[in-house]
C-alpha cells in the first residue's frame, strides 16, 4: 500500500504539471499542502476515481478565480469571456480527467489496471473531503503565482 | 469545399478546444456530446473526419467505433481517437479497431492540427470575411534566408512601399518572429535540412500562425523546387533574382491587398482606367480581376462614361494593348462609352496594330470629356 500511494503521490505532482504546461502553457510548481487562500466567489473541486487493481479517487481543488483562469486558458479566451459557471465545472471536469487518465495509464502500465470513472465537480464555500479509517490519503500543494491548487488522492486500503 | 470535422466527446471544454483549433482553416466544426448523438450526426452530415472521445456515457468510443465500422456509408470516414487513457492495453485497443490515429489528452491545439492535417487537406481560410488590407497599409514581412543579400534585395525592391521587412536567416528564429506582426513570409526553398518544409509545417500547425501566407523563393531554373512547393501549399513562389515588381504584385495577391484605387479612379462621374508606368503580368491580373465590378459600379450609379488613362505607358507592349482592348470590350457590353487619353509617342505605337489604328486619344482630362459630350 505504501508503495502503491507514493507511486500516486509521484504521478499525481506529473500529471498536473504536465496537464498545466501542455493545456495551459503555464509552470505549476509543487508545495507543501497548505489550505486554499478564501475566495469570495468560493471554491471548486474536481474529481475522478479510478477502480480496479489499485481504487481511490483524486481531487483537484481550486478557488473559483483561479478556475476561471484555468477555463480562460484552457480554451484559449480571456477571463472576461469566460461567461458562465457551467464553463467552469465543465473546464474543471476535463482538467481532472485529463490529470487522472494520466495517472491511470501509468498505474496499468505498471501493472496495476483500472478503470476510471466520469468526472464529477462540485462548487461551494469551505469544501473538505471527509476520509474514512479504510482510506489512505496524500494531499499535494501546487502553486502559480499567486494561485493555489490542491490534489488530494484517497487510496482504499485493501 | 469546406472541411466538416465532427468532434465527438461529451467535454464541452473540449469540444471547444476542438472548434478553436481549427477556426484558422477553412473547415465547419460539427458537435455532438455523446456516441448516440455523434452517429446521428455522423450518418447525415457525412464528416471527412470525426475526433472521437474514448470515455463516454451513455455510448463510448469503442462502440460507436464499431458502430461506424459496420455501417457501409460511414465506414471508410477516417477516426481519431481522443483519450485521457494512454495505457498499452487500451492503445492496443484502440488500433485494433481501425483507427487512423489516437491523441491522448492533454494535447497542443498545434499537435490536434497537425494530425488532422495528415488525414485530410485543410486550408487556411481565405481573405474572405477579413477587412482586406490595402496596397499602401503598413504590412509586416519576414524574409527567411540563410543569405542576408536576399533580405537586402526584398528591402530594396519594396523601400517604395510603406511595408516593414524583417528577417531570420533560419527557421527557429523565424518562429518567433513570426508570433509578432507578421503577416506575410518569404522563405527560401534551398534552408539546410528541408528547413523550408520544416518551417512550412510548423506555421500550418499553429493556430497562431497558420493562416500567414508563405511565399517560396529559388532561382527561376529550379523547377523541381517551384513544383514542390506548390504541392506543398505554398502561397506562391518568386524566383530569384527578385523582380520587384513581380514581388510586390505576388504579395498583393497572397494577401488579398485592395489594389483597385491603384488602377481606377472616379473623377467628375467618370470612371478612369489608369494604366501604370510600370506595367508587368501582375496589373493584368490585378485590373482584370476588379475591372467587371468596378464597371457595374459605374452602371449602377448612373454613369455612362470611361477614360483610359495611357499618359504613363512608355511602351505601348501587346500586353498593355490586351488589356485595353479588353477594358474596352467590357465596357462596350454595359453601353459604356469612352476615351483613351495618351502621348503622341503612344498614339504612333498604337497606330502600328491594326486592332488599334482606329484608336482616336486626347491629350488630357478635359479633352477626353469633350469627345465624350
Amino acid at each position: 500500500m505504501n508503495k502503491a500511494i507514493e507511486q500516486i503521490d509521484r504521478l499525481t505532482r506529473d500529471a498536473v504539471q504536465e496537464v498545466f504546461q501542455s493545456m495551459l502553457s503555464m509552470e505549476i510548481n509543487p508545495e507543501a499542502p497548505l489550505p486554499l487562500s478564501p475566495d469570495p466567489d468560493g471554491q471548486i473541486i474536481g474529481s475522478v476515481g479510478f477502480i480496479g487493481e489499485v481504487t481511490g479517487i483524486i481531487y483537484i481543488y481550486a478557488g473559483i478565480g483561479f478556475a476561471r483562469v484555468i477555463t480562460s486558458r484552457l480554451l484559449g479566451i480571456t477571463e472576461a469571456e469566460v461567461e458562465s459557471g457551467e464553463m467552469v465545472t465543465d473546464a474543471i471536469g476535463e482538467l481532472s480527467n485529463m490529470v487522472v487518465g494520466y495517472v491511470k495509464s501509468r498505474l496499468c502500465n505498471d501493472g496495476l489496471p483500472c478503470t476510471l470513472t466520469i468526472p464529477s465537480v462540485v462548487r461551494g464555500q469551505q469544501l473538505s473531503v471527509e476520509g474514512s479509517a479504510q482510506l489512505t490519503r496524500r494531499l499535494i500543494g501546487f502553486r502559480n503565482c499567486k494561485y493555489h491548487l490542491l490534489a488530494e488522492v484517497l487510496l482504499k486500503t485493501p | 469545399m469546406s472541411i466538416k470535422i465532427l468532434t465527438v466527446d461529451d467535454s464541452k471544454t473540449i469540444r471547444m478546444i476542438v472548434a478553436k483549433s481549427f477556426k484558422p482553416f477553412d473547415t465547419t466544426v460539427l458537435e455532438a456530446d455523446n456516441g448516440v448523438v455523434g452517429l446521428a450526426v455522423a450518418s447525415r452530415e457525412k464528416p471527412d473526419i470525426i475526433l472521437l472521445d474514448y470515455t463516454m456515457p451513455v455510448m463510448d468510443g469503442f462502440e460507436v467505433l464499431a458502430r461506424l465500422r459496420s455501417d457501409p456509408n460511414l465506414k471508410s470516414t477516417p477516426v481519431i481517437m481522443l483519450t485521457a487513457e494512454a495505457g498499452r492495453d487500451t492503445v492496443i485497443k484502440i488500433a485494433q479497431l481501425g483507427v487512423r490515429d489516437y491523441l491522448i489528452k492533454p494535447f497542443k491545439a498545434e499537435l490536434l492540427v497537425e494530425r488532422v492535417g495528415r488525414v485530410v487537406d485543410l486550408k487556411a481560410k481565405s481573405a474572405e470575411g477579413r477587412k482586406n488590407k490595402r496596397f499602401d497599409d503598413p504590412i509586416g514581412i519576414l524574409v527567411v534566408d540563410d543569405k542576408p543579400a536576399i533580405a537586402a534585395q526584398v528591402r530594396a525592391g519594396l523601400a517604395d512601399t510603406p511595408w516593414k521587412v524583417s528577417s531570420a536567416d533560419q527557421p527557429g528564429q523565424a518562429m518567433d518572429l513570426c508570433a509578432n506582426g507578421i503577416d506575410l513570409v518569404l522563405t527560401s526553398l534551398t534552408l539546410p535540412n528541408e528547413g523550408a518544409y520544416m518551417f512550412f509545417q510548423n506555421l500550418r500547425g499553429s493556430a497562431q500562425t497558420a493562416s500567414i501566407p508563405i511565399l517560396g523563393m529559388c532561382v527561376r531554373t529550379a523547377t523541381a523546387d517551384q513544383t514542390r512547393a506548390q504541392q506543398a501549399g505554398f502561397s506562391g513562389v518568386i524566383t530569384k533574382p527578385i523582380d520587384p515588381l513581380e514581388l510586390k504584385s505576388k504579395v498583393s495577391r497572397a494577401l488579398a491587398l485592395e489594389t483597385s484605387y491603384r488602377y481606377f479612379q472616379q473623377r467628375d462621374g467618370v470612371l478612369v482606367l489608369i494604366v501604370p508606368k510600370d506595367f508587368h503580368p501582375g496589373v493584368v491580373q490585378e485590373v482584370s480581376s476588379h475591372l467587371d465590378a468596378e464597371l457595374i459600379n459605374v452602371v449602377d450609379a448612373g454613369g455612362d462614361k470611361m477614360i483610359v488613362d495611357m499618359t504613363a505607358v512608355e511602351t505601348a507592349s501587346l500586353p498593355v494593348i490586351e488589356l485595353v482592348i479588353s477594358a474596352l470590350q467590357a465596357a462596350t457590353k454595359l453601353s459604356l462609352r469612352y476615351a483613351i487619353i495618351g502621348t503622341a509617342a503612344t498614339k504612333t505605337q498604337c497606330n502600328s496594330y491594326e486592332e488599334t489604328q482606329a484608336w482616336q486619344f486626347a491629350g488630357s482630362f478635359e479633352q477626353a470629356l469633350e469627345m465624350l459630350k
